[in-house]
């Protein structure tokens, strides 16, 4: 069913329409083109008509070194065993990407979610920034890598004092403060590293 | 993942497999087969479904993957509290159990979990060190007292034997449990020359494996100098070298020599070694000495050191227990004057372990630093002869003695009186001088047949010497290697074997020699038994022989490899009384201090042995204790804060005994 040819039909297909910067095979039923981030929506098109009728998913990598977002559609057709990724670099800063759902409007929802948890803005799309699966979030939007789970636990949730205590302690025994004063001592001596 | 189960294979008869499910029964389990009787007492007696009557008092039995409540083996568990450090909620924190036993490689504390705030994402479990932490299929635990939601895992759950579900496997393992592999020279290249075997991490894999440790430090309590492992190591990741060589140098003011010969106990005692291999923490200290240039050791301190202490302390030998204590007593602020009879200062790292395995260079820049801070450093000054002991006594307030083992031992066995025999360290001082150039090949007396006696690290050092002379002498090598212990008890390490065997030693091991068969004045060979026990019944060492399996291990040279010796020639008469010496070694306490002589403190083979890193801890400890004995005797002057700071991290991480790791056997 699926062969070389058919890859080969699809590059050219995409290399038609987009400009291809890398061109990757996952595996023999998974393809993906990294392009513009303006020729996402002629990509999508071209190989909705050539067969990719149905957007399966749409997500978003947060790349915080480099300050971008990379936003991975992924097109499934039901005659040909063949998953096609379309990926994008958008800027992280005031993320934006032009809605899809001229093209496929089941993206109204992965949309939503997108803009949900990385905070993207999709113009476009009438209701990107409705909630959808947080209720009254009140932090930044929790997929971004700056996000820091463990603060934020511990904000919502504060710890629990338990009366239970597992704890045999032998009052002679200081092994445990004495690791924590040496990582104490041990921390000050850092430089912060040459990276920076 | 294997590229060829990543997809089902197509067939048009797959979907008929599912036709049995027809036939089979629903699966149902009374409460009591599935939940714990607790849990399933207090289900029965919950209103709403006493009255519903409905199926849900006959729920499924769970699903074998299920992330269920935790049990954790307490046996395995090593107290590392890697769950809880990635525990994404942070529900888990250890506790201190001090009831549990102090040993290596395990901390005294278990993990408890607070069900309140975990998600039951399984990240504990894989993570997990040593797959103690594992999820059951119980699923259903409710009380009406919030206290009783913060438990602490043990075997069971709910005092009752349950079924595992969640644990980890090969794809969910968290942990990288291979080391990133170290770049050795070929055996048949590096017999050749003296060059170094181990070539060292070069900055990429040094980070990829530092990235491997978990931060845990259950190592730490087993190096006998307590150095910050996991720190440091995580200063590689961070490529902070110079952070991580002033957290080295809290510790350990021989880095290069450490990071090169260790016996690293810390390595035994990792948490990852528990199912893997060992962080390379070793060769990743290597790699900070390494990577650090010479005007990085400006920054350790970060203002001059001087005599702010009006206090001057002798040293004799200049071995790694000496230096260290020479480093600590001068960074306390001490005038320190070390005295060493060879033409070179580094005792057994400059005579003793081979070039190949510690090149000069790496020796000379831990000691120039040392000299750097201004310790006085007299080569070719040997005590009794150059300087008098009464002279120490006399113009010292306090005398430190890190004079070594250095003289080799030889068996007491017919024939061992021959001129060719030599004891390993009469031996090894030669082959460095010979290694530097300072000897010529036709001064090394090696024959073109050897027999090493022993099974330590040590005898490695000699059969591997051998060849390496023997093949520029004679142009090939041979060298038998005979020990009492067998392979499986054999005391050198892994890595002596197995780069020995590279290097064409060959071995017979598990026989006592005998006899050395001397024939016109010259040696034939090495007449041996079987050894039959090496340890009697009480673990001490008794070696028994079969008389009757009897060999001659034909060569025309031995060497013994069993054990060195001390020389206290030096010690006066007058002192001789008062200076107890039990089994070649001097009498002191704790810290190194001679019993009734409260200026005379001693260190490394002569005190306590065995390793380098052992005779570090004993110079840190011993100037300590000298410090507590002169510091307020003695007049000082003003000193910076800065001091005042380091003097109280030298008093601080004043080292502790080690607990010492159980040896794991990788060879046979």
């Amino acid at each position: 069913m699926n062969s070389m040819n058919n890859i080969e039909r699809v590059k050219e297909i995409v290399e038609k329409v987009a400009k291809v910067r890398k061109f990757e095979q996952i595996d023999k039923f998974q393809i993906a083109f990294e392009i513009e981030k303006n020729d996402v929506h002629q990509t999508l098109s071209a190989l909705k008509l050539a067969g990719w009728k149905q957007l399966s998913y749409l997500s978003a990598i947060d790349w915080i070194e480099t300050s971008k977002f990379e936003l991975v559609y992924v097109l499934f057709n039901w005659d040909e065993a063949l998953y096609i990724q379309i990926r994008a670099m958008i800027e992280r800063e005031a993320a934006e990407m032009n809605s899809i759902i001229s093209i496929f409007p089941g993206a109204k929802y992965y949309e939503r979610e997108a803009h949900e948890f990385f905070g993207i803005n999709f113009p476009g799309n009438p209701d990107y920034h409705k909630q959808l699966i947080l209720e009254n979030w009140d932090d930044i939007p929790p997929l971004r890598k700056d996000f820091d789970p463990s603060v934020y636990s511990d904000r919502k949730f504060p710890k629990r004092e338990y009366s239970v205590d597992y704890s045999v302690k032998d009052p002679e025994n200081k092994s445990f403060e004495k690791i924590k004063e040496r990582e104490k001592r041990a921390l000050s001596l850092r430089t912060g590293g040459q990276k920076k | 993942m294997n590229e060829n189960n990543k997809y089902p294979k197509s067939s048009i008869f797959r979907p008929l497999r599912h036709i049995k499910y027809i036939f089979k029964k629903p699966v149902t389990h009374p409460l009591e087969t599935i939940f714990t009787k607790k849990n399933a007492d207090y289900l029965k007696g919950v209103k709403v479904m006493k009255s519903s009557k409905a199926k849900i008092s006959n729920p499924r039995t769970a699903p074998d993957n299920l992330r269920g409540f935790h049990i954790n083996d307490w046996e395995k568990c090593i107290g590392c509290g890697t769950c809880g450090e990635i525990c994404p909620t942070a529900a888990i924190t250890m506790v201190e159990r001090h009831d549990l036993p102090k040993v290596a490689g395990k901390l005294q504390q278990r993990p408890v979990i607070d069900y309140g705030r975990c998600c039951f994402c399984g990240l504990c479990v894989d993570t997990c060190t040593t797959e103690s932490l594992k999820m059951t299929k119980e699923y259903i635990y409710a009380d009406s007292n919030p206290d009783s939601f913060q438990l602490m895992p043990t075997e069971t759950w709910q005092d009752q034997e349950v079924e595992q579900a969640y644990v980890k496997n090969e794809d969910t393992d968290l942990l990288d449990l291979e080391r990133v592999e170290m770049e050795h020279i070929e055996g048949s290249e590096r017999i050749n020359s003296y060059i170094e075997v181990v070539r060292g991490y070069s900055k990429e894999y040094a980070r990829l494996e530092a990235a491997r440790c978990v931060e845990c430090g259950v190592c730490t309590a087993s190096c006998p100098v307590q150095m910050h492992i996991p720190m440091y190591i995580k200063t590689i990741w961070e490529d902070d070298i110079e952070g991580g060589l002033r957290q080295i140098y809290e510790t350990n003011p021989l880095p290069g020599v450490c990071g090169r010969v260790c016996t690293h106990n810390c390595e035994t005692a990792c948490a990852i070694a528990v199912r893997g291999e060992a962080i390379a923490i070793r060769w990743l200290k290597r790699y900070i000495i390494d990577s650090a240039p010479d005007d990085m050791y400006k920054k350790i301190f970060t203002e001059p050191v001087s005599e702010v202490i009006d206090a001057k302390v002798a040293i004799a030998g200049s071995g790694p227990s000496s230096l260290s204590a020479a480093y600590y007593l001068r960074g306390l602020g001490y005038k320190v004057d070390v005295f060493e009879e060879k033409s070179r200062a580094g005792g057994v790292a400059s005579f003793g372990a081979p070039q190949y395995r510690i090149p000069d260079y790496a020796v000379e820049k831990d000691i120039n630093f040392i000299k750097s801070i201004g310790v006085n450093i007299h080569t070719n000054t040997k005590i009794g002869s150059d300087i008098t002991f009464e002279d120490l006594e006399k113009k010292y307030d306090a005398v430190f003695l890190g004079t070594g083992f250095f003289k080799g031992r030889v068996l007491n066995i017919p024939g061992a009186d021959h001129p060719d025999i030599m004891g390993a360290m009469d031996f090894l001082p030669l082959t460095r001088d010979f290694a530097r150039g300072t000897l010529k090949l036709e001064d090394m007396n090696v024959k073109p047949s050897v027999v090493v006696v022993g099974g330590g690290d040590v005898a490695f050092d000699v059969a591997r010497n051998c060849i390496r002379i023997q093949l520029q002498k004679y142009g090939k090598a041979n060298v038998l290697l005979t020990s009492l212990e067998t392979l499986d008890i054999l005391p050198g390490s892994d890595d002596e074997y197995i780069e020995g065997k590279e290097e064409g030693i060959k071995f017979r091991l598990g026989y006592g020699p005998q006899e050395v068969v001397v024939e016109d004045g010259k040696i034939k060979g090495l007449k041996v038994w079987k050894c039959t026990r090496v340890f009697d019944e009480e673990g001490r060492f008794n070696p028994s022989f079969d008389q009757s399996q009897e060999e001659i291990f034909e060569a025309e040279q031995v060497f013994f490899s069993v054990g060195q010796a001390p020389d206290y020639s030096y010690i006066p008469e007058s002192l001789k009384d008062k200076v107890k010496i039990e089994r070649g070694k001097i009498k002191a306490d704790e810290a190194g201090k001679v019993e009734g002589l409260d200026w005379l403190y001693v260190g490394g083979d002569i005190f306590r042995g065995p390793d380098i890193i052992t005779a570090v801890s004993d110079g840190h400890r011993a100037a300590v204790a000298i410090d507590d004995y002169l510091y307020n005797k003695a007049k000082k002057k003003e000193q910076s804060e800065y001091f005042k700071e380091v003097r109280e991290a030298i008093r601080f991480n004043n080292p502790e005994p080690a607990l010492k790791p159980k040896r794991k056997r990788t060879l046979i």
